[in-house]
């Protein structure tokens, strides 16, 4: 079963003084792998701007565009059409505790993954907050823990975009107990990590015909390394597995890799943005959707 | 011997040097009494009166000012003042045999390090032979995930690296750091060496020194060699974070004598994954940058988001190939100084020798029983931090006070990680000349070497930059934290010498070893030119 979504993420930027020289990059593509293709791709910008493209360190494609016209105003468009397919979910008992531990304690295995089992600025908790935290039983196959973490962290913080902002660490929100998604990734993201299981942090779009929390803007949610499986999403901030309704953008160690919009410019005043995105199964097929939100609540 | 010369000794600038008990002294062996190296320079400096060699100072001081070369320091009390670099006359001389044993160990060691980087940002065989903890490398902030799985044009990383030796009171020389982001200290070299000309032609002109001034050109062709695909006459620039940088005489220098253009950020941009420069003829495409700005200024799309000094996309126009980096971006980690206690097992990993220069036993206070080590006996050690450079923020143990210790303890406990120690090295002495006691006195130096990687070319500079630590007994011979610096001869084979000289217009000749090449109108020839015999292969 396939859904077909329409993707739009849309910019508005305005400069109080002229902006003389201006360098933009954004990572907004919703990207190609096993469950989703891309479409029709469309990229318009207010300056008539030439964009060009390269890969990320991840691999995921960041547009460009660089501006010597003067400007006070900037509206860029994504717009793309992604075909979605039905995921797959972590059947428990492939492997047995041991293996898995066998895997993930396996030097090759840290090597290949170490950029998603460091620790950073936003992924560090210190020792003060450990011994609150949820962490892996010994008896406990990680999707299992994975599961219960994901419950964890949902209900251990209040979604509130208030008091956190882009550079908010998982310390600080451990202090706050509030926050938007990348909050409740990069703590989900942090304790998985201290648990010796790769995770990695994840932006992308909500299928907004569902009203879940984050959907209004680009969402971000965690991947983590189910051994025996490969990667699995996860959604704190509601409490779901990622599925045909998640339309991932990039991946990467945390936000940093991951920041939808970067830009350099040259201008003396200051300036307010704005953006939005729209995210519409093209035909909707109802029966599906049920389905859909079933399988993620399957724990 | 004259009265006269007879008076000067003892009176002169060199008559009351005491030689140090506890430190390899370079240039006495006994009072009055030098290695046979020095005795030239030795003889020709006894003949100088108190007077004459502080006019001949204030000459030599004169000549810095004239070049415009000063520094300024980056600390606290003396923001943005401008310095000159102190100067010695008194050259340090290495003869040549000593120097080609070090040369080959320089080299050994910028290649097996510039292999080490290409493996950890590709498929890290290090780490998985566990031959390098993977958890060092990982942990370093220098370590940039934006190089992992990308080789550089010609697959080198340190085009330039400045390897720092000191000689220790066994005679050895030793490795004190390898540096391997944007080493300075070239400029000095080359204008250290103009001012002694200048001041001391008739002194200088006796001796077969090598030769330093070649080295903006060996840059530049080590530049040229790493081209992006398909550029024949590739477009070089230097690019400096601006006037404020306290390298920037440097920057500057390095720019005129290369003849390529000096640039800042914002005279470059990216367009579609290209760089050009801004030029009063319009847009310039730029194939190779010589960048001495740190990776964290280098490119505000990839690093720190709100840098104003690099060129936004600079580093997708690199990993496109479109454009090379010198160095290459994320060489940091191979020259923390944690890292540093492997170069030797590095060495024999990839090429299955043996290191030719000595390491200097580190204590890595990640570690726990170094650590406690460093604890128990901080006051004879040197605690350095992993990832600094310029001499900031090291503590020299035995030279602490009690509260520099207990803060020290503190900050090492704090982040294990960021500290290294290491016993207090016995840095040889060298005759220096101190101002305001107008005479010669032992001061320790060591030695900044400068080496060049390009795609199949090697160049180590035969010379460098002796730095001297003019403070009485100090052991910090960064200009930034007070040290001045002497002209470094390497000297020719005994009995070689190299010497050039155009005929007329039309015919060129160079003399090497005896053996002259002419070239002219009539075509290239090379013979042996009068009686004079073949160097001799060891005699010194």
């Amino acid at each position: 079963m396939k859904t077909e979504y329409e993707v739009v993420y849309r910019t508005h930027n305005t400069y109080e003084e002229n902006v003389r020289e201006a360098f933009f990059s954004f990572q907004v593509l919703p990207c190609q792998n096993e469950s989703q293709v891309v479409r029709n791709v469309s990229l318009n910008n207010s300056l008539g701007a030439e964009t060009f493209q390269h890969p990320n360190s991840f691999g995921f494609e960041v547009i460009s565009l660089h501006t010597v016209e003067p400007f006070n105003t900037f509206e860029f468009e994504m717009r793309a059409v992604v075909e979605k397919d039905q995921t797959l979910f972590p059947v428990e008992g492939i492997l047995s505790v041991e293996e898995e531990q066998e895997q993930l304690q396996n030097h090759l295995f840290y090597l290949q993954n170490h950029q998603f089992l460091g620790f950073d600025h936003y992924t560090r908790i210190s020792e003060m907050y450990r011994a609150q935290l949820l962490m892996q039983q010994p008896q406990q196959t990680v999707y299992g823990y994975l599961q219960h973490l994901n419950a964890f962290v949902h209900d251990l913080l209040e979604f509130d975009s208030e008091p956190t902002h882009v550079c908010t660490s998982a310390n600080e929100v451990l202090k706050l107990r509030r926050g938007v998604c990348q909050d409740y990734t990069h703590l989900f993201l942090g304790i998985a990590r201290l648990n010796r299981i790769p995770c990695r942090y994840v932006s992308g779009y909500l299928n907004q015909g569902l009203h879940l929390t984050g959907s209004a803007v680009m969402h971000a949610w965690a991947e983590a390394y189910i051994p025996g499986f490969g990667w699995q999403g996860f959604d704190p901030t509601n409490h779901l597995l990622a599925d045909a309704h998640y339309i991932k953008a990039t991946h990467g160690s945390d936000y940093a890799d991951c920041s939808p919009i970067k830009g350099t410019i040259k201008t003396n005043g200051k300036q307010k943005t704005s953006y939005g995105v729209s995210v519409h199964p093209l035909q909707e097929p109802s029966t599906a959707r049920q389905s859909q939100t079933q399988s993620s609540f399957q724990e | 011997m004259d009265a006269a010369l007879r008076q000067n000794q003892s009176n002169g600038i060199l008559g009351n040097y005491q030689i140090p008990p506890q430190f390899l002294d370079e240039v006495f062996m006994a009072p009055g009494q030098v290695h046979p190296h020095y005795q030239a320079v030795y003889r020709q400096f006894q003949e100088f009166s108190k007077e004459d060699f502080k006019e001949l100072n204030e000459h030599a001081k004169m000549s810095f000012f004239n070049q415009g070369i000063t520094f300024s320091v980056y600390s606290d009390k003396s923001k943005g003042v401008e310095r000159i670099f102190p100067f010695d006359l008194f050259p340090r001389i290495i003869p040549a045999q000593e120097w080609a044993r070090l040369e080959e160990g320089i080299i050994q060691r910028c290649v097996a390090l510039n292999l080490f980087m290409q493996d950890i940002y590709g498929a890290q065989h290090i780490l998985r032979d566990k031959v390098v903890p993977a958890e060092l490398i990982f942990s370093s902030k220098n370590y940039l995930k934006a190089m992992l799985d990308f080789k550089p044009i010609g697959g080198i990383y340190n085009h330039i690296s400045g390897t720092d030796l000191i000689k220790h009171s066994d005679g050895q020389y030793y490795v004190l750091e390898d540096n391997l982001r944007c080493p300075s200290g070239i400029s000095y070299v080359l204008s250290n060496r103009v001012a002694m000309k200048r001041t001391l032609f008739q002194v200088f002109r006796q001796f077969n020194v090598s030769t330093v001034q070649e080295y903006p050109q060996e840059l530049l062709a080590t530049m040229q060699s790493v081209a992006p695909k398909g550029i024949d006459a590739p477009t070089c620039v230097v690019l400096t974070p601006g006037v404020y940088n306290s390298a920037y005489f440097e920057h500057a220098f390095l720019a005129l004598t290369m003849g390529v253009p000096l640039v800042e950020g914002r005279d470059l941009y990216v367009e579609k994954n290209f760089v050009y420069m801004k030029t009063i003829n319009g847009p310039k495409r730029v194939d190779v940058v010589y960048r001495r700005l740190d990776d964290d200024f280098l490119d505000p799309m990839a690093f720190k988001p709100d840098s104003m000094l690099g060129v936004p996309g600079i580093m997708a126009a690199y990993k496109k190939g479109n454009v090379n980096l010198l160095n290459a971006p994320g060489t940091g980690f191979a020259d923390d100084k944690a890292v540093y206690t492997y170069v030797p097992d590095i060495i024999k990993y990839y090429l299955q020798q043996d290191p030719i220069l000595n390491n200097v036993h580190t204590y890595r206070c990640e570690k726990d029983d170094d650590f406690q080590y460093v604890l128990e006996n901080m006051a004879n050690l040197v605690i350095k931090p992993v990832d600094e450079s310029g001499g900031y923020g090291i503590l020299i143990g035995n030279k602490a006070t009690k509260e520099q210790l207990a803060e020290f303890k503190t900050l090492v406990t704090e982040n294990r990680r960021k500290y290294i120690a290491q016993p207090i090295m016995n840095l040889s002495m060298h005759a220096t000349f101190i101002e305001g006691e107008d005479q010669f006195e032992p001061r320790h130096v060591d030695l900044r070497t400068f080496t060049l990687l390009g795609k199949d070319r090697q160049f180590v500079l035969k010379g460098g930059l002796s730095r001297v630590a003019l403070k009485k007994g100090s052991l910090i011979v960064n200009s930034s934290q007070g040290g001045g610096s002497k002209d470094t001869w390497v000297m020719m084979e005994d009995g070689a010498g190299m010497s050039m000289e155009q005929r007329d217009s039309m015919e060129q000749s160079m003399t090497m070893d005896g053996q002259t090449m002419t070239m002219g109108p009539q075509g290239m020839s090379i013979g042996t030119e009068g009686t004079m015999s073949m160097g001799k292969p060891g005699a010194e």
